[in-house]
């Protein structure tokens, strides 16, 4: 064997050794490492070429990321200015790609948002006015002013059955405070102090009254206020609770705790005083938070009547206007019906105005007046109202009237279809009235007995008077005298009344002057007496301007005399004079 | 947040409660003591950047209580022995109270607070002559409730050593 070629280990001659060329060695480490020598360049190459070794990142990064999230949140926050970063990028360089991305969740969260705000408005707002504006809200209002509650604390007291309004989460040894969460809106003193003396309280219990060992406080009570406890080996879970909770609320607190205690087991019992580790058991105490709302009666609310009430108002006001309108108009027709000389055949209703058709006699009532009356507005209303004469007694003796034209002394009256005149009225305007009457459509038939004639009255008052008259004269006198002249003027100017009255009674007059005279003497001696009494008389009367035609003088001599009212000195009396009117009507 | 519960141990009107009043936060009025014997104040303190909140349980320095303080003792990380200077039997008390400390709650750090320093020339206590029992303690402060001396510092004493251990 060659020697430099094989080493002779004991030769400690570093200058002896005789070492295996390059070429060998390569030989040796290709038989020994060559394998590995493959393997090593294989990963070099991994290694050195970045799209391998990208391929390789791309493979496990999935996972990769999976298990870093498990473990703790740096992965999210070594990430986040990269995300952030992009997310601005991206939003700068082009808007749209983002926002058509978000399209299809910003329309539905938006929607959700705003239905969400207005419901909770809604009951916010509900929940105020029923609080502050009811009767009730004022009760409490009342009831908090006098005990010294606040408001709040009266609402929840009155709405509800129970709340527990705190959990304490407290180390059992020391009463350290280890995690506490309170309801809404509860207002609390430190906790930190509260469950320390919760636990002394306890303590205090145990020690004052000696109970058995493992006997511990379940509950305190106050008023409406309850503490209720439950206890583990470490920790003791103490939950304030106003109103009365039912008792299953307590299977809740134990599994809290109980839950609590098998994930934080380790922490409780090295417990030292830091009470990070229970951060995270704030979400089982919160679950211990429940509340029960009182089941509300079914009373509608005061504000309910209120808008109740307004909402009636509103729709009474908005239909009375037509309703009353309605009314108006209805009771306008009946009164324009009943109205005499209005006949109304229909109506109709185009768009806004009333059209009313029928007659009206022109005498009746205006109906635009009786519409203005009626409070209703003449523009709503036409009229289709045709003329006509009716025959209703008002209007026709109206018209009768202004046909007759009566004086003012003649009232005429329809009864029974026949026209009567009452009163007194000239000769004249009766008789042409008897005429005119033919005339009239209707009453067909016109009586006026009871109408009296005024000429034809004073007519016969003066041809009565004139009847009446004497003259007396002296035994055997037959002259006319002084004595005579007073009666003599009264004659004259009743005949020459009568004469006048005649001609307008279409009469003719004749007056007889009768002279008369006493017993005493001879008949014949007294007819020529008496007649030359009854001649001289007429003279006079002529004389006094009457004509001659009118009159006839005759002596009857002794004898009836009409004046009777000298029968007791008959002869004195029988010396006289009289007048007889003789009346005959005019022939035509 | 570190929370450590203390006691203050110390007999009857050596005053412990004044000598704390007007460092810390109180919900609760003098009445419990009377009704259960004990009365829980906080007190904040700031050691090393860290919020460390001390729950004091200010214990009624009363004979007949001494048995019902044992309870009120579990758990504490330390506490102080207040004594009233001008009153000898005040140490007296305090060394019960201290056995009865280790007793319930074992080797636990302890302030002795000798009160009422502004009264010195009143004091019946030379602290020089304190035992070996109160020696124990991780130091002995003299302090006055009136003038606020050293009342800060009892809390940062007991606090250092607390977090220490």
């Amino acid at each position: 064997m060659n020697k430099s070629s094989v080493p002779d280990d004991n030769n400690d001659d570093p200058d002896n050794i005789n070492y295996p060329s390059g070429e060998e060695l390569e030989k040796l480490r290709s038989l020994l490492l060559g394998p590995e020598q493959e393997q090593i360049r294989q990963l070099q190459e991994r290694l050195d070429n970045p799209e391998l070794h990208a391929n390789d990142i791309g493979r496990d990064l999935p996972q990769a990321i999976v298990m870093r999230s498990n473990r703790d949140d740096r992965l999210k926050t070594a990430l986040m200015p990269t995300v952030e970063g992009i997310v601005k990028a991206s939003v700068k360089k082009d808007y749209k790609i983002f926002s058509d991305a978000l399209f299809p969740v910003i329309g539905p969260a938006i929607r959700k948002a705003i239905s969400e705000t207005f419901k909770s408005m809604i009951q916010s707002i509900n929940k105020t006015l029923e609080q502050n504006f009811s009767w009730q809200g004022l009760k409490w209002r009342i009831e908090a002013f006098r005990t010294g509650k606040s408001y709040a604390e009266i609402i929840l007291s009155h709405t509800l059955l129970y709340r527990v309004e705190q959990v304490f989460l407290i180390h059992k040894e020391s009463g350290l405070l280890l995690q506490n969460v309170k309801a809404e809106s509860v207002v609390f003193q430190d906790v930190d102090m509260v469950s320390g003396m919760l636990k002394a309280i306890q303590d205090f219990v145990q020690d004052s009254f000696r109970t058995k060992r493992g006997d511990t406080l379940n509950t305190l009570e106050f008023g409406e206020l309850a503490v209720w406890i439950e206890q583990s080996p470490q920790a003791i879970l103490a939950a304030v609770i106003r109103g009365i909770a039912p008792v299953e609320l307590r299977t809740v607190f134990q599994n809290a705790l109980e839950n609590i205690h098998l994930e934080k087991n380790e922490a409780l019992e090295s417990f030292a005083g830091d009470t990070s580790p229970f951060e995270a058991v704030k979400n089982q105490l919160e679950d211990c938070l429940q509340s029960q709302l009182k089941a509300k009666k079914q009373k509608s609310s005061f504000v309910l009547w209120i808008l109740l009430s307004v909402f009636v108002v509103f729709i009474g006001i908005l239909s009375f206007f037509p309703f009353r309108d309605h009314q108006r108009w209805t009771h306008y027709l009946e009164e324009l019906q009943q109205t005499p000389g209005i006949v109304v055949t229909s109506t109709e209703k185009h768009g806004d105005k009333y059209h009313i058709f029928g007659l009206r006699d022109p005498l009746s009532n205006d109906p635009l007046k009786i519409l203005k009356n009626a409070r209703l507005d003449p523009a709503e209303v036409v009229f289709r109202l045709e003329p006509y004469y009716s025959i209703y007694p008002e209007f026709m003796l109206k018209r009768i009237e202004n046909i007759l034209n009566p004086p003012e002394t003649v009232h005429f009256e329809i009864k029974e279809g026949v026209l009567f005149s009452q009163g007194s009225a000239p000769h004249h305007w009766i008789f042409e009235t008897r005429k005119l009457a033919r005339l009239i459509p209707w009453p067909v038939q016109y009586r006026d007995d009871n109408i009296i004639d005024i000429e034809q009255k004073k007519f016969d008052k003066l041809s009565e008077r004139i009847n009446k008259q004497y003259l007396l004269f002296k035994t055997n006198a037959s002259q006319y005298t002084f004595e005579h002249k007073n009666k003599l003027r009264e004659i004259v100017s009743d005949i020459k009344g009568l004469l006048q009255l005649a001609r307008a009674l279409d009469k003719n007059v004749h007056i007889q002057i009768v002279g008369h005279t006493d017993s005493f003497g001879a008949e014949r001696a007294n007819l020529r007496l008496s007649r030359k009494r009854a001649d001289n008389i007429l003279s006079a009367l002529i004389a006094k301007g009457l004509k001659k035609d009118n009159f006839s003088a005759i002596g009857i001599g002794e004898g009836e005399s009409s004046n009777e009212e000298t029968n007791e000195n008959a002869d004195e009396n029988s010396r006289c004079v009289t007048l007889r009117v003789i009346i005959s009507d005019i022939q035509n | 947040m570190i929370k450590k519960k203390i006691c203050m141990l110390g007999a009857f009107a050596a005053g412990k409660t004044s000598l704390v009043q007007r460092y810390i936060t109180g919900i609760f009025s003098e009445k419990y003591f009377t009704t259960i014997g004990v009365k829980i104040d906080k007190k904040t303190v700031i050691r090393n950047e860290q919020v460390v909140e001390l729950l004091l349980w200010d214990l009624y320095g009363e004979d007949k209580f001494l048995n019902v303080q044992a309870s009120y003792l579990r758990g504490s990380s330390g506490y102080f022995l207040v004594i009233d200077g001008t009153r000898r039997e005040t140490l007296e008390t305090a060394r019960i109270l201290q056995n009865r400390a280790e007793e319930a709650i074992g080797k636990k750090p302890f302030v002795v607070v000798i009160n009422k320093s502004d009264l010195k020339s009143e004091w019946e206590i030379d602290t020089n002559a304190l035992d070996e029992l109160l020696s124990g303690s991780i130091a002995v402060i003299e302090t006055s409730a009136k003038t606020g001396q050293c009342v800060e510092e009892i809390f940062t004493t007991l606090t250092n050593k607390m977090m220490e251990g």
